[in-house]
């Protein structure tokens, strides 16, 4: 302590340890609370088509059209340890080919301090819904998820599952006419 | 040139654990309130500014040698020749 600079270091080193402790305190504090909510997710309109998946090999596979009626308040979830959420819709099922299979239909990053009340008219997904094979048509039991994951400004970064999922089937038959 | 070189630069023995002791008193006060007010008002941000201006307060009350912690110098004992007789001329005291 006998020079301005080790002055410098030493305060400066100690007001870092004293920020670290803090974090720690803030990471400390959120880490057990619980983030689940509800969530209600309906499908309006659902469709399936037989078409070339011109992204794989060329071969027609199931691709699923669906609109979704989405509604929750995630308002209560952000807190001094949240700096956004990062919201997905995952429809999962199981085919002959694959006992799970998992695709995300649409996902949404909200920011605190944007508006967290979601309410969503048939609204269409944003990713297309392709099976890798012909597991969509006459499938009885999709089922949607909305999730989210918690980005923190210190700590874990975990995935929530909303408690309140969808399920559906899909029809029978092909659709070929264009939507 | 002289003027530069007579301004006083160092801290006594007394004088640096008190600057040590007063810096990290303020910057573990400004983190606890700004850990308390962060809480408050559900922002994390506060608490790092509060804690930086802390950091600036201590820096600027400790870094620089200021009087006030020169207040105990040592009291040396005056140099000896060689010979073991005390030296006259060097009475000087910091």
């Amino acid at each position: 302590m006998h020079t301005v600079l080790q002055r410098g270091n030493s305060i400066l080193a100690y007001a870092l340890s004293v920020l670290a402790f803090l974090t720690f305190c803030c990471f400390i504090s959120t880490v057990f609370l619980n983030y689940t909510t509800n969530a209600e997710i309906k499908t309006i309109k659902v469709v399936v088509k037989n078409v070339p998946d011109f992204s794989a090999l060329r071969e027609k596979n199931d691709l699923g059209f669906l609109t979704v009626d989405l509604q929750t308040d995630l308002t209560h979830l952000f807190n001094w340890n949240v700096k956004q959420l990062f919201l997905y819709l995952t429809a999962e099922y199981e085919t002959p080919n694959n006992v799970l299979n998992q695709v995300v239909l649409w996902d949404k990053i909200i920011l605190r301090g944007e508006n967290a009340i979601l309410n969503f008219k048939n609204m269409n997904t944003k990713y297309y819904f392709w099976d890798d094979g012909n597991g969509l048509k006459g499938n009885k039991n999709i089922t949607l998820t909305l999730s989210w994951n918690i980005i923190p400004n210190a700590g874990l970064l975990p995935n929530i599952f909303a408690s309140g999922s969808h399920s559906f089937k899909f029809p029978v038959e092909y659709t070929s006419s264009r939507m | 040139m002289d003027y530069f070189k007579n301004i006083p630069l160092h801290m006594d023995f007394d004088g640096q654990h008190k600057a040590e002791r007063l810096s990290r008193i303020i910057i573990t006060l400004f983190g606890i309130v700004g850990l308390i007010w962060g809480y408050a008002i559900q922002q994390f941000s506060q608490t790092v500014y509060i804690l930086a201006s802390g950091f600036f307060l201590a820096g600027i009350l400790t870094i620089p040698p200021w009087p006030m912690y020169r207040k105990k110098p040592l009291n040396w004992q005056p140099a000896r020749n060689s010979d073991g007789t005390t030296s006259s001329k060097s009475k000087k005291k910091k």
